[in-house]
């Protein structure tokens, strides 16, 4: 290679070797290239005699297992995990897309769409499983395949809204205008679920003209398209002799019972439904309907205007009443001796109900007299009413009383029209109050008068308009703020002693030594990878970095670059369990890296055993990462090496390997000796491999 | 072809519904305290927060300890202002060092009826990229207007509800939607 500089050492003596496909500096031993796509074919010769051509297989997805070691931790890192996603993502969509017996070309074109949600973020912040049912259901909709959200979230699982709110971002997202659904689609289905047997077809056909029946009606728009169908094939059922229950219909087609009963009141509304099987088959009325809840709106609107008009009459009713009565006070004035005269005044000012109750309050013989006259005139008076033809509100009050107190009924009549013209002067007046809010200053709305006050960029409160005696009784005195404590505090008695719980307990964990403050969660830093000039610079850095442990002689550290021995400390690990945890770390790849635990787990037990052979721990290091490319063919990464851990392992695992030589203060062996050496069976073997 | 006069024969009256608006203290409250002594005033303490009704403009105030308060229910911006101030003076008497600072309306929230019924499936294929509807998730069609930053939600019946960051904006919107609307009838 011309001119290629070691980012380790610096040297320029990097090694290629085009059959494995690595570039090595032969100075420091770092790889710098791995997996080298070249253009050269190289055959080799096996054993057999063929030939065969040299080389690796790159996955189509995988976009290669990384071409550049050391500085671009980050691409790779963000490489490898995007590939994952990908090939995850694939794998659920064939799960779910095979649950939904979807062919193949559509399930290739949800991955599709999974890809581009990748690429432009979406997946960030949701779960992974929604994304994927939202990318199925865009292509059931672009489809046009009879699959229902419904079905989607009765596999996941999952609230239909969550996903409905899901799948219509990516719509927006990716710009995919997904046609309306139309209930026509889901008929098949639904028929063939509800076994029609021969029939089916035919059913089929009058659902379908059910239903664009009642798309004309206007009674699709708004609703799901599945209660419509569910309704159009319960008629079309039973138009053709077949008993199917509401039941049956709504555990195939999956709405409330309520709602199917609604969508047949609405059909039954339309005119269609009067017509006979076979009239409907042949005959299509012209005329539409208007949509249900709009009918119902100009219903409601129908009775509010119905109620004014009789609150009119009733007030007509109600200037025909009083004229009556002055007239019947008139009378009474005439026909009465003048002992009355002072009730007759007060009868003559007082309005209709103090004539009423005084009228009661009379003396009893002078009661009587008038209750004569009273029921007397009365009766006249009822009988005039009911022909009036108003029975509306007289009657009501009129009705059951008139026979038995006629008395009653004057001041029934007095009182009722009254309190009923009052009740709507009222009304009236807070209509035209409300309306003319901003306009008409009301001395109703006086008070709601909003003065526009002027922007106080000093942030003073502009207090003009603002009645301070009603915000005070706002405020609580000493007892009812008492009283309101008390009340607060019994009714939230539960969170009030959980949280006490919590500060017991919490107290307790900390006087036993063992409290574990739960600190929310802080998204974790991607750590730079380490860039260091040995191997002994890149342990300490990492070692900074990491928790410190507690099993590390620090004192042996420093002495690294020296070749003092350096006592190991700590754990006792033996060879076995070492040698067996690292044949663990290396064998293990069908758990592969498993969350790094174990490994870290082994690495920290491992950790106490550093010592001090620099150069060994570059030659091990070498051998290591040698070794990852035989490895690395396997999908799943070794814990040796370079990408796909957020963690960079290299540095770990060179106390790792460590471990093995036991051997304190142990001259600097050269990489042949190490090879050869018992500790390293299972990378002895490895390397011979080669 | 029906002419789009769309300023003459409609009188359409957009009813406001609500008026949402957030404000300042600039001071630090103490929720216990306004619990307390405020005589309609519901302390939620799991949350931490405060909500203090007002009836003369029918108004409920969502009060923060950190000075924030929002203020919904108003049916008008200078009512929401004025329910605003109220609120504040209300804190003041309570004996807080309150300043009324960075008002702001939120949102708005308003109801227009349309004399006819609208066809929604047309309506959305007309409208491609602004226009949404999912008959399965929600009777509406919902359309959004980015330049507005307003959301109208279009219904069969005719009647629309339309948010938006202001007033303004709301009655922009009604307009803009007129015509759209008008053709899917």
């Amino acid at each position: 290679m011309t001119g290629r500089v070691c980012r380790g050492c610096g040297g320029t003596d990097i090694e290629l070797d085009t059959a494995r496909g690595d570039a090595v500096c032969t100075g420091c031993g770092s790889v710098l290239e791995d997996n080298i796509i070249v253009s050269e074919v190289q055959f080799v010769e096996n054993s057999g005699g063929g030939s065969s051509a040299v080389g690796q297989f790159v996955s189509l997805d995988g976009a290669g297992k990384t071409p550049a070691l050391g500085g671009g931790f980050h691409v790779n890192l963000g490489k490898e995990s995007r590939a994952q996603t990908l090939q995850n993502g694939r794998r659920q969509i064939h799960h779910l897309g095979s649950q939904l017996q979807l062919n193949q070309h559509c399930l290739d074109t949800a991955f599709n769409f999974f890809k581009m949600a990748v690429s432009k973020h979406l997946t960030r912040g949701r779960r992974m499983a929604h994304v994927i049912a939202a990318c199925l259901y865009l292509v059931c909709r672009t489809e046009g395949t009879p699959h229902m959200l419904l079905d989607l979230s009765d596999l996941l699982q999952v609230n239909v809204y969550v996903l409905g709110k899901t799948f219509l971002l990516l719509a927006r997202e990716l710009c995919i205008n997904a046609p309306a659904i139309d209930p026509c689609l889901y008929i098949p289905r639904f028929a063939h679920l509800l076994e029609f047997g021969e029939k089916n077809h035919e059913v089929s056909m009058t659902a379908l003209r059910l239903l664009q029946r009642m798309k004309r009606d206007w009674m699709h728009t708004g609703r799901r398209p599945s209660g419509l169908c569910g309704a159009a094939l319960l008629v079309a059922a039973r138009m053709h002799d077949f008993r199917r229950t509401v039941k049956e219909v709504i555990s195939v087609v999956k709405v409330c019972e309520s709602t199917l009963r609604k969508r047949l009141t609405e059909f039954e509304d339309t005119p269609t439904s009067q017509l006979t099987v076979d009239e409907f088959m042949k005959i299509d009325l012209e005329g539409e309907c208007d949509p249900p809840s709009y009918t119902a709106g100009q219903r409601k609107l129908r009775m509010k205007q119905l109620e004014q008009v009789l609150s009119k009459k009733l007030e007509d009713v109600e200037g025909e009443i009083s004229s009556y009565q002055d007239a019947i006070e008139s009378e009474l004035e005439n026909s009465r001796p003048k002992a009355k005269g002072t009730l007759a005044s007060l009868t003559r000012d007082g309005s209709v109900e103090d004539s009423a109750s005084s009228l009661f309050g009379e003396e009893d013989p002078e009661d009587e007299e008038l209750q004569a006259a009273a029921s007397h005139l009365n009766k006249d008076f009822y009988r005039e009413l009911l022909g009036a033809g108003v029975s509306s509100s007289s009657g009501e009050a009129g009705g059951p009383e008139g026979g038995s107190r006629p008395p009653a009924l004057e001041s029934l009549l007095g009182p009722l029209p009254t309190a009923a013209s009052l009740g709507i002067s009222d009304s009236i007046r807070e209509c035209i109050s409300s309306q003319s809010q901003e306009p008409k200053p009301d001395p109703n709305a006086a008070a709601l008068c909003f003065p526009v006050a002027g922007a106080r960029g000093d942030g003073e409160l502009d207090l003009s308009g603002i009645d301070d005696l009603e915000i005070d009784r706002y405020i609580l005195n000493e007892a009812e703020a008492r009283v309101k404590a008390e009340l607060w505090m019994r009714e939230n008695a539960e969170y009030l002693r959980e949280q006490r719980e919590k500060e017991a307990r919490i107290a307790k964990e900390k006087e036993l030594g063992i409290y574990k403050e739960h600190k929310p969660k802080k998204s974790c830093k991607r750590r730079e990878p380490i860039q260091a000039s040995t191997a002994g610079e890149a342990i300490e850095k990492m070692l900074e970095q990491k928790k410190i442990s507690s099993k590390i002689n620090y004192s042996v550290l420093q002495d690294l670059n020296s070749k003092g021995g350096g006592s190991l400390r700590g754990g006792g690990a033996q060879p076995q369990e070492r040698a067996g945890a690292r044949k663990l770390s290396r064998r293990k790849t069908p758990a592969g890296r498993s969350g790094a635990d174990p490994v870290s787990s082994v690495g920290k037990r491992l950790r106490p055993m550093v010592s001090a052979q620099p150069a060994k721990r570059a030659a091990v290091g070498e051998t290591l990462l040698l070794s990852s490319p035989s490895l690395g063919a396997e999908p799943v990464r070794p814990t040796a090496v370079v990408e796909s851990g957020p963690v960079s392992y290299p540095p770990e695992e060179d106390p790792d390997e460590e471990d093995p030589d036991e051997e304190d203060g142990e001259p600097c062996v050269s990489a042949l000796q190490m090879m050869g050496s018992s500790d390293y069976g299972c990378d002895g073997e490895e390397d011979e491999g080669y | 072809t029906t002419p789009m006069d769309a300023d003459s024969d409609v009188a359409l009256d957009i009813l406001i519904t609500n008026v949402v608006c957030v404000f300042r203290t600039r001071c630090h409250l103490n929720l216990r305290k306004i619990a307390l002594e405020g005589a309609n005033v519901i302390y939620k303490r799991d949350v931490g927060k405060v909500l203090m009704k007002l009836r003369k403009p029918r108004i409920t105030a969502t009060i923060w300890s950190s000075g924030k308060i929002i203020c919904t229910g108003a049916t008008s911006e200078e009512e929401a202002k004025f329910g605003a101030r109220r609120l504040a003076r209300s804190l003041q008497k309570l004996g807080f060092q309150v300043i009324f600072t960075d008002f702001k309306v939120v949102n708005v929230l308003a109801v227009c009826n349309m004399p006819f019924e609208i066809r929604l499936p047309e309506f959305t294929k007309n409208n491609r990229p602004h226009a949404s509807y999912e008959p399965e998730l929600h009777p509406a069609v919902c359309y959004r207007i980015k330049s507005l930053r307003a959301t109208l939600q279009i219904f069969s019946t005719g009647s629309i509800t339309v948010t938006g960051p202001n007033v303004k904006a709301v009655a922009t919107a009604v307009e803009q939607i007129y015509p759209f609307v008008f053709e899917s009838r």
